[in-house]
C-alpha cells in the first residue's frame, strides 16, 4: 500500500537552509495571552522524530500551540522555532512542514486532486509536477479511486484523509495534525490512525492532538499533556499509567450474577467499594488496580463467573488530569 | 522515481506559487454566484446607457433655418433665399423669377434649410479665416461694404478664428454676417454627441462605474473571506510569503475582471463604430479612444482592487471604509469635468485615469475645442447671442471633454498618468501586505 515517498521536482526554497542540529520543533518560555487569558503559558517544549500526541481537553491551548508553529499566531512572549527559524517572519520551513487544520471549511467545489494539486504548487512545484506528486499522496491516503470527485460529495472522513494528503506533499519532515480523528466513521479512524503510525515509522516527526486519550494511545506512547493552556506532562504515557495506578480506580464488570461475584471479590484486600448501578453490572472501588488486573480473571475461572466486559471507565483523560492535578481540574 | 528537475525560467517559475494562487482565485470566482450577479448588473448598466445612445443615433436631429429664407414671405411660391439670388424683391408677389424669361422654376422649400453649411476643416492650430458664404446672402450685390465686412479685416464674407496662445483655447468665431449661417445641425449634432457619448460612457460608465464597483465586490474580500472561511489556513502553512499571497489574489481578480473590460470595450466599441455617424461603414478612428478608455479602466481596477483588498484586510467590514473612497473618487471625477488643473485632482486615482482618457481623445480627435467652439457658436446669428445658437451636443460635449490637466503633450499626459497609476498600485500593495502580515489568523 505504501508507495515510496521520494519526492517529485524541487521545493523552490533553496534560500532557507535549515539548522541541521535545531530541533525540530521548539518552544522556549512560549506565552500567548488575549487581554487577561492565558491560552498559553510559559511552555517549553523540544520535539525531534517520531509521533507526539498533544493531550488536553477543549480550551487546554492545544490549536493555540499549533497556530503558533504555523505562523498563524505571533507569541506574546518566547521564542517558536521551526528547524531553527521563526515561523512568524519567515514561512520558507514550511517547505518541510505538513500541516492538517482542525477547520473544517474547504472549497467543495474543487476536486480532491484539484486541492492537494493547489497545494502542491504552492510548494513550489509546477503544474505537471503538482499532478504527479496529488497522485502519490492520494494514493498514500488511499483516496486514488474518488480522487477527481468535488470534495462536497466526500464524508468527513474522506475530507479528513484529503487534508493529509494535502499535507504531505513534498514528503514533509514534520506534519501537524490538528484533531485529525475527530467525527470519522471507525473506518477512516483506523486508516488515518495507520498513515499516522507509518509516518513515525519513516522517521518523520508527527503531531498529532486529541481530546481522547484512546485515539492517541493506540497511536503512540509519547505524548504531551497541556491544562489551561500550561504543560502538565510530557513523556512516555505507560509511565504516566503506572503511576496512577496507586490511586483510587473505579472497574466496571458486565456478569450474569453481579451478587455471586461479589462476593468472591470482596475478600481480595486491594478492594474496598462495591456497588450495583444495574442487575447485570458491578462497579468495584480500589487501591490497587494492577493487582485487581492480576488477580480478577484467575477469580472470575475459578468461580465460572460469566463475565462480558471488563472497563476502567475512568481510566480517560479526565482522570487523568485529575490526577495530574490533584483534583483541581474539575 | 525522482524527475530531473528542468531549468527555471519566467514563465516556470510563475507556474509554481503565484500561479497557483491566482488561477484557484479565478476559478473560485467562477464558482460564486456573486461573481455572475455583478458581472451581469455591470453589464446592464452599460448597455442600457448604449440603447440609449443606439436610439439618439437613429433619431433625426430638427433640420432649422436658422436665417429664415426658406420662407415665402409675398405668397408667389419661391422662397426668400431664391428670391435674393435672382434679385427679386422677396416681399413682392409680383417679383420672382418665374416672370424671366425663360422662367425659373420655384426651389422646394428645403433646398434652402441647412443651405449654408460650416465650410471649415478643423486642421487651424492659430489665428486664421475660414468660411464661404455658399448661399450667396453676404455677397448679395445691393449690400454695403461694411455689411459683407463686418469683422473688419479687409476680406468680405469671411470669419476669423483666434487662437489663445495662453490659454491654448479658440475665442468665438468673429463672422462677417451672414456666412456659414445655416449650417447643417444634424451633421454637427450625431458627431457631437457621439463624441459626447464615448467621453461619457468611457469616464463614467467604464472608469467610474465599472472601475469602482467591481473591485468594491469583488476585491474586498479576496483576503478577507478566505480568513474568516479559514481556509486561509491551508495556504499560509504552505512556503509563500503573505505577500506573495495579497498578489496572487490580485492577479486572480485581474484575471477576471480584465477580459470582462476589455470585452465590455470592445463590444461597446464595436457597436457605436457601425452606430455612430460617419462617410464609411465603421468609425475606425475611435478604436483609440476604446482603447484608452480600456487601458485607464484597466488601470483603475488595478488601484482600487489592491486598495480595497488592503481594506478588506485590515477590517471585517472592508466595504465600510470602502466607500468613504468611493464617494471621493465620484468628487474628484466630477471636479475633473469642471476644473482638470485642480491640484487635489492628484489625490485621486480617478483623476489620473481620466487624464488618460482626456488625452487619448485630443490624440483621435484633433482640435477638439475648436469644434466645441464651433457648435456652440452654431451660426453666429439669433436673438439671444452665443449660447442660444448652439447646436444640439455642442452643450453636452463641453461638458464630458475637458483638458488633461497637466500642461503637457496628450502623449506625454498618458505617459505620467500610467506610470503614477502604477506606482499607486505598487504602493497598495506594499501597504496591503504590510497589513496582511501583521494579522493573526485563528
Amino acid at each position: 500500500m505504501m508507495p515510496d515517498l521520494q519526492q517529485v521536482g524541487e521545493g523552490q526554497t533553496q534560500q532557507w537552509a535549515p539548522n541541521t542540529t535545531a530541533p525540530v520543533v521548539l518552544l522556549e518560555n512560549v506565552s500567548k495571552t488575549y487581554g487577561k487569558i492565558h491560552a498559553l503559558s510559559e511552555i517549553t517544549l523540544a520535539l525531534s522524530g517520531g509521533v507526539t500526541g498533544i493531550l488536553g481537553t477543549n480550551g487546554a491551548g492545544k490549536s493555540t500551540l499549533f497556530n503558533l508553529l504555523m505562523g498563524k499566531l505571533k507569541p506574546s512572549s518566547g521564542k517558536v522555532k521551526l528547524f531553527g527559524t521563526d515561523p512568524w517572519k519567515n514561512p520558507a520551513p514550511y517547505a518541510r512542514v505538513g500541516f492538517v487544520p482542525e477547520h473544517e471549511k474547504m472549497h467543495d467545489w474543487m476536486t480532491a486532486h484539484g486541492f492537494v494539486s493547489l497545494f502542491a504548487r504552492l510548494n513550489g512545484l509546477t503544474r505537471e509536477e503538482a499532478k504527479v506528486e496529488a497522485d502519490r499522496v492520494l494514493n498514500f491516503v488511499g483516496l486514488t479511486d474518488v480522487a477527481h470527485k468535488q470534495l462536497g460529495r466526500y464524508s468527513k472522513g474522506m475530507r479528513q484523509r484529503v487534508k493529509i494528503a494535502h499535507a504531505l506533499v513534498n514528503d514533509p519532515e514534520l506534519i501537524v495534525l490538528d484533531e485529525p480523528l475527530q467525527g470519522c466513521d471507525p473506518l477512516a479512524r483506523t486508516t488515518i490512525m495507520n498513515v499516522i503510525r507509518e509516518l513515525g515509522k519513516m522517521g518523520r516527526t508527527v503531531l498529532v492532538s486529541s481530546h481522547i486519550l484512546h485515539e492517541i494511545e493506540r497511536i503512540t506512547e509519547q505524548i504531551v499533556i497541556l491544562h489551561n493552556g500550561r504543560l502538565l506532562a510530557l513523556g512516555n504515557l505507560h509511565a504516566i499509567r503506572e503511576k496512577m495506578d496507586n490511586i483510587p480506580h473505579t472497574i466496571s464488570i458486565g456478569c450474569e450474577n453481579p451478587k455471586e461475584l461479589a462476593k468472591d471479590i470482596i475478600n481480595n484486600d486491594a478492594v474496598y467499594g462495591i456497588s450495583f448501578p444495574s442487575g447485570d453490572n458491578l462497579q468495584i472501588q480500589t487501591h490497587n488496580l494492577n493487582e485487581v488486573h492480576r488477580e480478577l480473571p484467575a477469580l472470575i475461572v475459578a468461580n465460572g463467573h460469566k463475565v462480558s466486559s471488563i472497563d476502567n471507565p475512568d481510566d480517560d483523560l479526565e482522570s487523568i488530569l485529575n490526577y495530574l492535578t490533584g483534583g483541581m481540574s474539575r | 522515481m525522482i524527475s530531473t528537475p528542468k531549468k527555471d525560467n519566467v514563465f516556470r517559475a510563475l507556474d509554481r506559487k503565484l500561479g497557483a494562487v491566482a488561477e484557484f482565485t479565478m476559478r473560485q470566482y467562477r464558482t460564486k454566484l456573486s461573481t455572475w450577479v455583478i458581472l451581469g448588473v455591470g453589464f446592464i448598466a452599460i448597455f442600457i446607457v448604449v440603447l440609449f445612445y443606439v436610439d439618439s443615433m437613429q433619431q433625426d436631429i430638427e433640420a432649422i433655418d436658422n436665417d429664415g429664407d426658406s420662407i415665402d414671405w409675398d405668397g408667389d411660391g419661391y422662397p426668400t433665399g431664391q428670391e435674393r439670388i435672382y434679385g427679386t424683391d422677396p416681399d413682392n408677389p409680383d417679383s420672382h423669377p418665374g416672370t424671366f424669361t425663360p422662367p425659373i422654376a420655384p426651389d422646394p422649400p428645403e433646398k434652402w434649410i441647412n443651405e449654408d453649411d460650416f465650410d471649415w476643416d478643423l486642421s487651424a492650430n492659430g489665428d486664421t479665416t475660414v468660411g464661404y458664404d455658399d448661399d450667396g446672402d453676404c455677397r448679395l450685390s445691393d449690400s454695403t461694404q461694411s455689411q459683407k465686412d463686418n469683422n473688419r479685416n479687409n476680406v468680405e464674407c469671411d470669419i476669423i478664428l483666434d487662437y489663445n496662445e495662453m490659454q491654448g483655447k479658440w475665442a468665438e468665431p468673429d463672422s462677417d454676417r451672414l456666412v456659414d449661417e445655416d449650417p447643417d445641425e444634424e451633421k454637427y449634432a450625431k458627431e457631437a454627441i457621439h463624441r459626447a457619448f464615448l467621453l461619457a460612457i468611457g469616464k463614467m460608465g467604464f472608469v467610474f462605474l465599472l472601475g469602482i464597483f467591481l473591485p468594491l465586490f469583488l476585491a474586498t474580500g479576496l483576503i478577507r473571506e478566505e480568513m474568516e472561511n479559514s481556509t486561509m489556513h491551508f495556504m499560509l502553512a504552505k512556503p509563500i510569503a503573505r505577500r506573495d499571497v495579497f498578489l496572487g489574489r490580485i492577479v486572480g481578480y485581474l484575471g477576471v475582471v480584465w477580459p470582462y473590460i476589455i470585452a465590455m470595450g470592445l463590444i461597446v466599441g464595436i457597436i457605436s463604430g457601425f452606430a455612430g455617424p460617419g462617410d464609411s461603414f465603421f468609425r475606425f478612428a475611435d478604436l483609440g479612444m476604446w482603447m484608452a478608455i480600456i487601458f485607464a479602466t484597466m488601470l483603475a481596477t488595478l488601484v482600487y482592487g489592491m486598495l480595497f483588498c488592503a481594506l478588506g484586510t485590515l477590517w471585517k467590514r472592508g466595504i465600510v471604509l470602502a466607500l468613504p473612497f468611493a464617494a471621493w473618487e465620484l468628487g474628484m471625477a466630477i471636479l475633473s469635468f469642471n476644473a482638470p488643473t485642480a491640484s487635489i485632482l492628484r489625490f485621486s486615482v480617478i483623476g489620473w485615469s481620466l487624464n488618460i482618457i482626456d488625452a487619448a481623445s485630443l490624440v483621435v480627435w484633433p482640435n477638439m475645442n475648436l469644434f466645441i467652439n464651433m457648435g456652440l457658436w452654431g451660426g453666429g446669428h439669433g436673438a439671444g447671442g452665443y449660447w442660444s445658437n448652439s447646436i444640439e451636443g455642442a452643450d453636452a460635449l463641453s461638458a464630458f471633454s475637458s483638458d488633461t490637466g497637466l500642461g503637457i503633450s496628450p502623449i506625454a499626459t498618458i505617459v505620467v498618468s500610467t506610470i503614477v497609476l502604477l506606482f499607486q498600485a505598487l504602493i497598495l500593495w506594499l501597504v496591503g501586505s504590510a497589513i496582511f502580515k501583521g494579522k493573526e489568523i485563528e
